[in-house]
């Protein structure tokens, strides 16, 4: 690809040499592409099998001539814009040998600039590494280049909404039953058919925009500040404000706001895997390269938007913002644009096709069978589209999506941001959560929980916390510095030292730190009745060493000693940091210096303060929730065996078996298998670097289980990528909320219980919805069928069938979709993420409720029929059997457990129960009112015809119910325990699983 | 057994993985009963390639960090570089806390009340004691020891830097008229670091001039003429411990107790707190060998002695003397009943068993681990001692 001059032409229209990319299918771990120019062209098939994998974590590549298409596998840890780099890189080997010979140009849309100094990135960009730009510069040069942004997923525009609504297939078929109606002479019909299909659309249209805004919300997440230099002065600037010439400041945790040439760095590392795919940090420095044709992860001196600091410090001109950075080109190449689809979503689109084809299937049926029997052609044919419009289960993707959607909203409203869509259905399976302890199970504050110290030595003790410290209380008295420091000046405090009082009555002379060698931290001070004194703090060990008298002045005795060491391991083994405290006293004046023998020999030993970071008061009860709602919890922690063990025990994370505890600093050194079958039973991960998370997370899913994990540093985005669910805390690092799935902006992990909760109940819903849509649509279809083949004539007019699909279609199913949280859906065991949404039983169960709501009707119609004859009458009644019935069936459908007569009262559901009265009342002022029951063709009914119909749909209802409470109880909600596998949940899920067949972030429908 | 024979006995070096299992279950012991004399603790240790599997199930007292205890035994042990060792290596450990076993210190009974404290395991364990050896042990599991001992020395003090911590040693005697007539053979296997001892022949050499022949010419010099030593008789191994072979706790009970010279029981010793009568009675019992070696009423005692399950008083004791003894075997064995209290409570209350690493200060039963756990010349051990020796002699004078 020919170079483009500078972010002048910041435009990365791939519009010249280069293929366009395309994803097809997108599931981490998995990509199917189209490529532009791949389809017929063998050569460059080959090359890319032959190239990619290796590269960007991608592990095979299968391009297909035929089809234009490149199916990718690839780390799943790595974000799905490094593949596409990898990709895109090989395409463009490809414009450059096209292009004729030419030296192979890197395919970028910048200059060089790694092999151009930074004196030259400087001057370009009229701006200097030690002032920046300036204010008035960055304003002309902002107004020129626009906002540094990438474009966000697109929302689709309403009117591509619209018409997904109208040009579709059932939209179609009511058109064409129009058309149908007007050729034979209903104009009425045909009214009401346009009718019923534009007030379909609207309302299609209304929910599907709400929840397409809520989706494509999704991603931002209040984009963070960056440090640049504005006039020589350090200035926070908006991240859409960063423009070329900027000069960027670097530290750790940031994210890097633009593209730019390094000015200078001071051991500065970088997170490039969303780029590069490579999950160790990358070093960088300011030096000057000289192939110009290098990778960008090997371009040293380059900084890349999105990427992250992990490490060091440093500067950097900014040469490239917004879709002129690299990321931005690969996103514009690649058209990520919209949020893919969720695998439950995917599931719902194949079944609906599937039940598409089965539907019109049906009705061919029907008119085949209606012609054997002697009907006329035209008469089969309008019923037939009729049919076809309230079988066809339009609504499934749409009932998941709106779901979602409002599952979404509701969750931003426990302060849970929810960062891609298939997260939701992810959490109801999330079947173990992964915890840091420092900051989320513990307040990540010092707090003094031990003391060993007589009560003649308290005070010197207090006062040397008071005094050998560097903590600085401001004027409202806040303290600042060290958390352990702070830990032991609140114990002073608390025990009734005046600390400011103190430290003026002995003001400081001087101050010797601890070090490696030396373990103990001594300040010198000039007591108040005249003299110096000395206060010793540090390691145990160490200051009892140097310890010659008890606090009382008399010589420390082995006795002492060993009372004191023993108080020290007894704290330690409690998990606390202990501390000493000594002081001597000096008459001399204070000309010894600190190490000396003459000293230490006045050394009085104080005693031991223990510290530990407290563990959170609710979390022990949060634990016990989770493990009552069949969650595993696991801890890491960077502390050792000792204070791990402590706070396991605190938290009940062995639930009262044995703890297990798994130290190891190096686990990427071990064998995965065996790590998997570690991470089976650990419940604690002891000195535990961050990196190693990324092993854990990949441990317990090699076992088959879906894991939430948290984490905040720069160093956890991997493992947060990794996981089913990265649970990103709002206070962490912006790199973290990047690649999070969800983040708990006020930081309380009790919200991710919430989420919990939330998932398995949205999954639930969404299940329920489908369920009552496919057997209504069901029963509908076997009415028709059934009439057909046992000659009743025609049971349903097509407005009466139109008016069912208008009534007991979507509206109840959204009804659904907003069941309350059942409280027993945290006391279940998670599901089990293998199983599709609908199983083989399920499908059976979904049958036998149509089949005994068909089964009503038709009694219906054949009782008025032996009344009355064949006539609008029979018709009628089977119309409002079977309206009352599926109606009924909604409320049915709330619980797949409790009916009439078995299990507790469900929480109600408002919005049903409002939805099913409005439908219900519709639908008796439609019979109620002379010309819609003209239109309706009901007529004629008596009173017994009435109560015919009524009894029917009542007791379509029971039967149902009456099933549903035959059923075994054991069977829950979400496939469980479905499918011939009932005796095997959860006990061994690695069983039978192949490499090859290892979980991925979201399991595709395809595997 | 006939009078003339060979017989052969071995040991390890602290750095053999299943030795380094018993090391770190013993110092586990240690760390529980230094701080709680009364804490129970059964630890099981088991090591594989990169990985340390510690099953610790343990009542009263003050929970050691236990993965740091392990560190320091491996430590200790030698494995401070490599792909195992003590900084990096991974350890799982599965901590069970239960109710403590010992209610009482044996030590504050009264022997009236020994009787409700009965034994809370079946076992039958032998005591063993011979006269071969100043420290009443069997030769060739003595010069075994020895042999390892000096290796880990000279290992450990830099003086022969390539060594790896892993080894063993074979030490075969041949017997006249059950007495060492000569050592025939002496093996002994080193693993080397992979940049250490380039030339095996320099190994050899260090090894036979430095270990094999100083032992030899310190505890048997007499028997040590045309002795056979052979020096990695398979070449060089440059892989070692736990990444080339698996240990675990309790695999090496022979080594622990005579060689395999006498009997000795299936139960382990390491690991254990000394409330579990295999432990304090294995000691009891060469206690009791010992004496009767000592008192000059045998050259060779075996005694053997049998507890069951919420029994106080063994249920059986048997004296072998295999033909060497100045007074019949039962008449051994009523003197034996007479001088000693082979009840739990007892065995305890006169060995101290729980308060030694307290008292003697740690590493105790870490120490017993590697080397053998019996007559053990460098360690002040109560069982060692011979005061009741005079009591089975002193009746000699009435009998």
């Amino acid at each position: 690809m020919p170079h483009d001059a500078g972010y002048r032409s910041s435009s990365a229209a791939p519009g010249d040499a280069a293929a366009k990319v395309t994803i097809l299918r997108g599931f981490p771990g998995r990509l199917r592409l189209r490529i532009e120019g791949l389809k017929h062209d063998e050569a460059l098939a080959a090359r890319l099998a032959r190239a990619l994998p290796g590269a960007a974590g991608i592990r095979t590549a299968e391009a297909k001539a035929v089809t234009g298409t490149l199916l990718l596998t690839h780390d799943p840890a790595v974000a799905q814009s490094a593949p596409i780099a990898a990709v895109v890189a090989v395409l463009g080997g490809k414009a450059a040998a096209a292009a004729g010979g030419e030296a192979a140009a890197p395919e970028t849309a910048q200059e060089p600039w790694h092999v151009r100094p930074a004196e030259a990135a400087l001057a370009r960009f009229g701006t200097s590494a030690e002032t920046g730009l300036s204010e008035e510069h960055a304003r002309l040069v902002f107004r020129r280049v626009g906002p540094n942004v990438l474009v966000e997923s697109k929302t689709r525009a309403p009117v591509a909404i619209l018409l997904d609504q109208v040009v579709n297939l059932p939209t179609g078929l009511l058109l064409g039953s129009a058309v149908v109606s007007a050729a034979t002479g209903g104009v009425l019909d045909a009214g009401a058919i346009a009718i019923v299909s534009l007030v379909n659309a609207a309302i299609g249209f209304a929910t599907e925009r709400d929840a397409e805004r809520t989706i494509s919300s999704l991603s931002s997440v209040a984009a963070p500040d960056a440090a640049v230099l504005r006039g020589g002065q350090q200035r926070q600037v908006p991240l859409p404000q960063v423009v070329p010439g900027d000069v960027l400041l670097l530290s750790p945790g940031a994210m890097i706001a633009a593209d730019g040439r390094l000015l200078q760095a001071q051991s500065l590392s970088l997170d490039e895997s969303l780029l590069t795919g490579e999950s160790l940090p990358s070093g960088k420095t300011a030096e000057l390269l000289s192939e110009p044709n290098l990778p960008l992860g090997e371009r040293s001196n380059l900084v890349f938007k999105g990427t992250a600091v992990t490490g060091g410090s440093g500067r950097a001109v900014v040469t490239a913002t917004g879709q002129a950075t690299e990321i931005g080109r690969i996103q514009a190449l690649a058209g990520e644009a919209r949020p893919p689809e969720t695998p439950l979503q995917q599931q719902l689109a194949e079944m609906d096709r599937t039940l598409i084809w089965l539907s019109l299937a049906a009705c061919a049926g029907m008119v085949g069978i209606g012609l054997l029997r002697g009907y006329g052609s035209a008469q089969m044919l309008k019923s037939a589209i009729s049919l076809a419009v309230a079988a066809i289960p339009e609504g499934l993707p749409t009932v998941a999506t709106v779901t979602m959607a409002l599952g979404i909203r509701d969750m931003r409203r426990h302060k849970a941001v929810v960062r891609r869509l298939d997260a939701i259905e992810t959490l109801g399976a999330v079947g173990a959560v992964c915890f840091d302890k420092t900051g989320t199970l513990t307040e990540n504050r010092m707090v003094a929980q031990g003391l060993d110290c007589s009560e003649a030595a308290l005070p010197d003790l207090l006062r040397v916390c008071a005094l050998n410290s560097e903590v600085e209380l401001d004027a409202e008295g806040r303290a600042h510095g060290s958390s352990t420091e702070k830990a032991l000046l609140e114990l002073a405090q608390v025990r009734g030292l005046d600390i400011e009082r103190v430290r003026r009555d002995a003001p400081l002379l001087e101050t010797v730190h601890r070090s490696e060698t030396q373990r103990w931290m001594t300040t010198r001070h000039r007591a108040p009745e005249g003299g110096a004194f000395l206060t010793v703090k540090g390691s145990p060990d160490e200051v009892l060493g140097l310890c010659r008298l008890t606090a009382e002045g008399a010589p420390l005795e082995e006795a002492d000693r060993a009372r004191a060491l023993e108080a020290n391991r007894r704290m330690g083994a409690e998990g606390l940091r202990v501390l000493a405290f000594a002081q001597g006293d000096m008459r001399t004046g204070g000309e010894i210096a600190t190490d000396s023998e003459a000293e230490t020999e006045s050394l009085r030993w104080l005693g031991l303060v223990g510290l530990a970071d407290p563990v959170r008061p609710e979390m022990a009860e949060l634990m016990a929730k989770f493990h009552a709602a069949g969650i595993r919890t696991i801890m890491i922690t960077g502390d050792q065996t000792a204070t791990a063990y402590a706070i396991a025990r605190q938290l009940n994370l062995n639930q009262g078996g044995p703890v297990e505890i798994l130290e190891g600093t190096e686990l990427d050194k071990l064998d995965p298998a065996l790590l998997q079958a570690l991470a089976e039973r650990t419940q604690v991960y002891a000195r535990v670097s961050p990196a190693n998370k990324l092993q854990i997370v990949r441990a317990l899913q090699a076992g088959g289980q879906v894991i939430a994990m948290t984490g905040d540093g720069i160093n956890d985005s991997p493992a947060l990528r990794a996981a089913d669910i990265g649970l990103a805390m709002g206070s962490g690092t912006p790199a973290a909320h990047e690649v999070a799935d969800l983040v708990l902006q006020d930081d309380r992990l009790t919200t991710m219980h919430v989420a919990l909760g939330e998932g398995r109940t949205i999954y639930r819903n969404i299940r329920k919805a489908i369920r009552f849509l496919l057997s209504t649509n069901l029963s509908e279809i076997l009415v028709m069928l059934g009439a057909t083949a046992l000659r009743l004539g025609q049971p349903l007019t097509p407005m009466q069938l139109l008016w069912i699909n208008l009534v007991s279609d979507v509206f109840p199913g959204l009804g659904l979709a907003l069941e309350p949280e059942d409280r027993r859906v945290l006391t279940e065991p998670p599901r089990d993420p293998k199983t599709p949404i609908l199983s083989k039983d399920d499908f059976r169960e979904v049958a036998t409720e149509g089949a005994v709501m068909t089964a009503t009707a038709l009694a219906a119609n054949l009782l008025v029929r032996r009344l009355a004859g064949p006539g609008p009458r029979a018709s009628g009644a089977t119309f409002v059997a079977l309206t009352a019935g599926q109606l009924l069936h909604a409320l049915s459908c709330r619980s797949e457990t409790q009916s009439l007569w078995r299990g507790e009262r469900l929480p109600p559901n408002p919005t049903l129960n409002k939805t099913m009265l409005a439908l219900g009342l519709l639908t008796a002022g439609a019979l109620a009112l002379p010309w819609s029951r003209r239109l309706l063709g009901v007529t004629g009914m008596t009173a017994a015809d009435w109560l015919i119909a009524g009894a029917a749909g009542g007791a379509s209802y029971l039967v149902n119910e009456a099933i549903k409470s035959r059923r075994p109880q054991s069977v829950q909600a979400g496939g469980m325990e479905v499918g011939g596998e009932t005796d095997v949940p959860e006990t061994n899920p690695a069983a039978a699983r192949t490499p090859e067949n290892q979980p991925s972030k979201n399991r595709s429908p395809e595997t | 057994m006939a009078d003339d024979f060979i017989f052969t006995s071995g040991s390890l070096t602290e750095g053999h993985p299943d030795k380094l299992c018993d090391k770190i279950s013993d110092a586990l012991v240690d760390h529980f009963l230094a701080e709680d004399p009364l804490a129970s603790v059964n630890a099981e240790c088991a090591v594989a390639t990169g990985i340390l599997f510690l099953a610790l199930r343990f009542a009263g007292g003050v929970t050691p960090d236990v993965a740091a205890v392990a560190r320091e035994a491996i430590r200790k042990a030698g494995y401070t570089q490599g792909g195992f060792q003590a900084r990096s290596c991974s350890i799982m450990t599965s901590l069970a806390e239960g109710t403590p076993h010992a209610t009482q210190d044996e030590r504050a009974l009264d022997p009236a009340d020994y009787d409700a404290f009965p034994a809370q395991h079946q076992v039958t364990l032998f005591g063993f004691a011979c006269d071969q050896t100043p420290d009443y042990l069997p030769l060739p599991v003595a010069l075994a020891h020895g042999m390892v001992r000096r290796l880990d020395a000279l290992r450990g003090d830099g003086t022969l830097p390539g060594l790896m911590p892993d080894g063993q040693s074979q030490v075969s005697v041949e017997y006249r008229e059950r007495r060492p007539a000569r050592v025939a053979t002496v093996a002994l296997v080193s693993s080397v670091w992979p940049e250490g001892y380039g030339e095996l022949t320099a190994l050899r050499r260090d090894l036979e001039e430095r270990v094999v022949r100083p032992v030899l010419a310190e505890q048997a010099p007499e028997l040590a003429g045309d002795t056979q030593v052979l020096i990695n008789p398979h070449g060089h191994l440059r892989q070692g411990g736990p990444e080339l072979h698996a240990g675990l706790t309790g695999r090496k009970t022979a080594i622990d107790t005579y060689g395999e010279y006498a009997r000795h029981s299936g139960a382990a010793l390491s690991g254990k707190d000394p409330g579990r009568i295999d432990r304090a009675g294995a000691y009891a019992a060469r206690q009791a060998a010992r004496c009767v070696v000592a008192a000059g009423l045998a050259r060779e005692c075996e005694v053997q002695l049998s507890y069951g399950i919420g029994q106080a008083r063994p249920i059986g004791l048997d004296v072998e003397t295999f033909g060497t003894g100045t007074l019949p075997d039962e008449e051994i064995k009523r003197r034996l009943l007479a001088a000693f209290d082979f009840r739990p409570a007892a065995i305890l209350a006169r060995l101290g068993l729980r308060h030694l690493p307290h008292e003697q200060g740690r590493p105790f039963y870490e120490a017993l681990a590697t080397y053998g756990q019996m007559g053990r010349g460098d360690l002040a051990l109560p069982w060692e001692e011979d005061g009741l020796a005079e009591g089975i002699m002193g009746r000699l004078g009435n009998w």
